[in-house]
C-alpha cells in the first residue's frame, strides 16, 4: 500500500485517483504511458526503465540495495509515486516478503513504443487541401488571445456586475460586454462556476477566493486547474473519463502547426475538441469538403508541462521602491489582474502604469488574496530587465506588503471560558495539564488559580472537573 | 465549585489592548464588556463584544488613510 498520502495538485493526481480498472485500460494506450513516465519524478523514471525488460518480480531488498541509505526517502517517495499510478505492482509472497514489478499492460506499451516509435494514428493532411494554414506566429497569437477571451470573459462581466442595476442570471457571458462574442457551451460555464465562481439568485456573480487565486496562477496551472474540472465534469456530461483523458494526453504529442483531419475524431472527442477550440487549444478551420483542426502550442506544452515545471513566459512587470508599478503589456486580462490588487493609475497603447497602495492591498486581502500570492505574482512575471536583479521586487515593496497584511491581524480572538475559583492547587493544576492535553489551553495565573481554555472543550472540562470531586 | 464564565479571550500587541481599554472605558458602565484585564496583552471580554471591536479597530485604522480622488 502507498505510504506517502499526496494531496491532489496536478493532473496526475487526479489519474492517480481514478479506479484501478480504468487506469488498467488507459495504460492500453501507448501516449498515456509515455506522458506518465514523462511525469513521474527523476529515481521513479530510473527505476521505471531499469524494470522495463525484466519480467520477474524483484524483492524490495534488491531494490533497496540500489540506494544509498542516506538516500531512504527519497527511494520510497518514488516507489509508492509508482505504486499510486499502479505503474509498479506489489506482491507478497509466503515468506511475507514485498516484491514489485511492472504492470504487464505498461511494460508491453512502453516496451512498443520505445521500439516502434509513437505513431500518431492520424496523419497530417496535405498541404494541397488545407490552404490558409496559419503561420506559427499566427497560431500563438490566436491561442494566447482565446485563452485571455475564455478567461476573462467570465471575470470581466463580473466587475461590470458589481453595478446592482444590471442583473445577471445564470448565463455569465453578455457578448455586449465582450468585444468578440465567445459561444461558450454550458458545460464549460459549468467548469468555470464550479469553484471559481459562485451565484446566488438574485445576487451578481461574484468571484470566491479560490477563484482570485486562479487568477494569479500561471497559465499552465490555469490550463491544467481548467482540464481538471473539465475531466471530472465530463462523467455527469456521458463522455467517458479515460477517453477523454487519452484524447487529451494524445493531442499534446501532436505537432503544433500541422492540420489534421476532423473526420479521424469519435464522437466523444468531436465535442470535446469544440470545447478546446473556445480555450485557444486548437484552431478549427475549414475547408471546402472537409474541416480539420490544427493543435496549438497550449496543447503541445500539456505533456510538457505534467510536472511542476515549466517554461517562463515573458515577464512584463516593473516594481519600482517607490510603490509603482509598470507593466509592458496591452493584454486586458493582464489590466484586471493587476487591478486586483493595484490601483491603475494609466493605461497606454503599450504599458500599464499603476501603483501599489495601502487601499488597494486591503481591497485584495478582502477578497482572500494573500500577500505570498501578490508577491509570488510579481517575482514571476518580472521584465527581464529587472529579473537580472536580485531580488526582482525590491524588499522594501514585499516587506510592506507583508506589513500591511499583518496590520489586518493585529488582534486575535478566540472563544473561551474562564475558570476561577479552584478548591485546591492540585486541582487547578490537574485541570491545567488536562487543558494542555486536550490542546484547549489559551492561558493561566497560576498566582491566583485562573484558567482559560477554548469554548469548544467546555463540556471536557466540565466532566473532568465534576469527575474530581 | 470552580467558576466557569463563557466569553472571547483576546491576545494582541500592547498598543491595541491599551486601544481596547480605552474603548471600554469611554463606554457607560452598562456597556462595558471588559471582564477581567489579564496583563498587558490579553484580557477576557463578553462574548458578543467580539464584532464590536473589530469594527472599532477598522474604524482606528482607516483614519490615517487617504484615498487620491480619481
Amino acid at each position: 500500500m502507498p505510504q506517502v498520502k499526496i494531496v491532489p495538485k496536478n493532473f496526475m493526481d487526479m489519474v492517480a485517483a481514478l479506479p484501478a480498472s480504468k487506469l488498467d485500460s488507459l495504460y492500453t494506450n501507448t501516449f498515456f504511458c509515455e506522458a506518465v513516465l514523462r511525469s513521474l519524478p527523476p529515481v521513479s523514471k530510473m527505476y521505471v526503465l531499469r524494470m522495463l525488460y525484466i519480467d520477474a518480480a524483484v524483492s524490495a531488498k534488491l531494490m533497496q540495495e540500489w540506494v544509498l541509505p542516506d538516500s531512504f526517502s527519497k527511494h520510497k517517495a518514488a516507489i509508492d509515486r509508482l505504486l499510486q499510478l499502479r505503474v509498479f505492482t506489489e506482491s507478497i509472497d509466503r515468506k511475507r516478503e514485498i516484491s514489485y514489478r511492472l504492470n504487464p499492460k505498461y511494460q508491453e506499451n512502453l516496451r512498443k513504443y520505445l521500439v516502434h516509435g509513437g505513431t500518431l494514428s492520424r496523419e497530417p493532411m496535405p498541404s494541397s487541401v488545407t490552404v490558409r494554414l496559419p503561420t506559427l506566429e499566427e497560431l500563438d497569437a490566436y491561442a494566447l488571445q482565446q485563452w485571455e477571451v475564455a478567461l476573462s470573459a467570465p471575470f470581466v462581466c463580473l466587475y461590470f456586475a458589481g453595478n446592482l442595476e444590471k442583473c445577471f442570471l445564470l448565463q455569465l457571458i453578455n457578448s455586449s460586454l465582450v468585444e468578440r462574442p465567445t459561444n461558450f457551451s454550458p458545460s464549460m460555464m459549468k467548469v468555470f462556476q464550479r469553484g471559481l465562481i459562485t451565484t446566488r439568485d438574485n445576487e451578481a456573480p461574484k468571484l470566491t477566493e479560490n477563484g482570485f487565486r486562479f487568477l494569479l496562477m500561471e497559465t499552465h496551472t490555469q490550463l491544467w486547474y481548467i482540464m481538471r474540472e473539465y475531466i471530472s465534469t465530463s462523467e455527469g456530461r456521458g463522455m467517458d473519463t479515460a477517453e477523454l483523458i487519452s484524447f487529451l494526453l494524445e493531442l499534446s504529442f501532436h505537432v503544433t502547426g500541422e492540420a489534421y483531419n476532423m473526420n479521424t475524431l469519435t464522437e466523444v472527442q468531436q465535442i470535446a475538441i469544440k470545447d478546446l477550440a473556445t480555450l485557444g487549444l486548437v484552431k478549427l478551420q475549414q475547408g471546402r469538403k472537409e474541416s480539420w483542426f490544427i493543435p496549438t502550442k497550449l496543447a503541445t506544452n500539456l505533456s510538457v508541462s505534467l510536472s511542476d515545471s515549466s517554461s517562463r513566459k515573458e515577464g512584463f512587470v516593473v516594481v519600482e521602491t517607490n510603490f509603482r508599478l509598470y507593466a509592458y503589456s496591452t493584454s486586458k486580462l493582464h489590466c484586471e489582474i493587476l487591478r486586483l490588487f493595484c490601483r491603475i493609475e494609466y493605461q497606454l497603447p503599450n504599458l500599464i502604469v499603476g501603483a501599489i497602495t495601502k487601499e488597494s492591498l486591503y481591497t485584495a486581502f478582502d477578497n482572500g488574496i494573500t500577500s505570498e500570492q501578490i508577491i509570488l505574482f510579481l517575482q514571476q512575471h518580472a521584465h527581464p530587465r529587472v529579473a537580472q536583479k536580485a531580488p526582482a521586487v525590491p524588499e522594501n515593496v514585499t516587506d510592506q506588503i507583508r506589513l500591511w497584511e499583518t496590520d489586518l491581524n493585529r488582534v486575535e480572538m478566540n472563544l473561551a471560558h474562564f475558570y476561577e475559583d479552584f478548591p485546591s492547587m492540585d486541582i487547578y493544576e490537574a485541570a491545567c495539564d488536562y487543558a494542555r492535553e486536550l490542546g484547549g489551553f489559551l492561558w493561566e495565573d497560576s498566582k491566583k488559580m485562573r484558567l482559560i481554555v477554548r469554548g469548544e472543550m467546555h463540556e471536557e472540562m466540565k466532566d473532568f472537573l465534576r469527575r474530581q470531586k | 465549585m470552580v467558576n466557569a464564565i463563557k466569553g472571547l479571550f483576546i491576545s494582541c500587541d500592547v498598543p491595541m489592548a491599551q486601544f481596547i481599554a480605552s474603548l471600554n472605558a469611554s463606554l457607560p458602565p452598562s456597556q462595558k464588556f471588559i471582564i477581567h484585564m489579564l496583563d498587558n496583552t490579553h484580557m477576557f471580554v463578553q462574548a458578543h463584544a467580539g464584532e464590536m471591536i473589530r469594527n472599532k479597530i477598522s474604524e482606528f485604522r482607516d483614519l490615517n488613510s487617504y484615498e487620491k480622488p480619481a
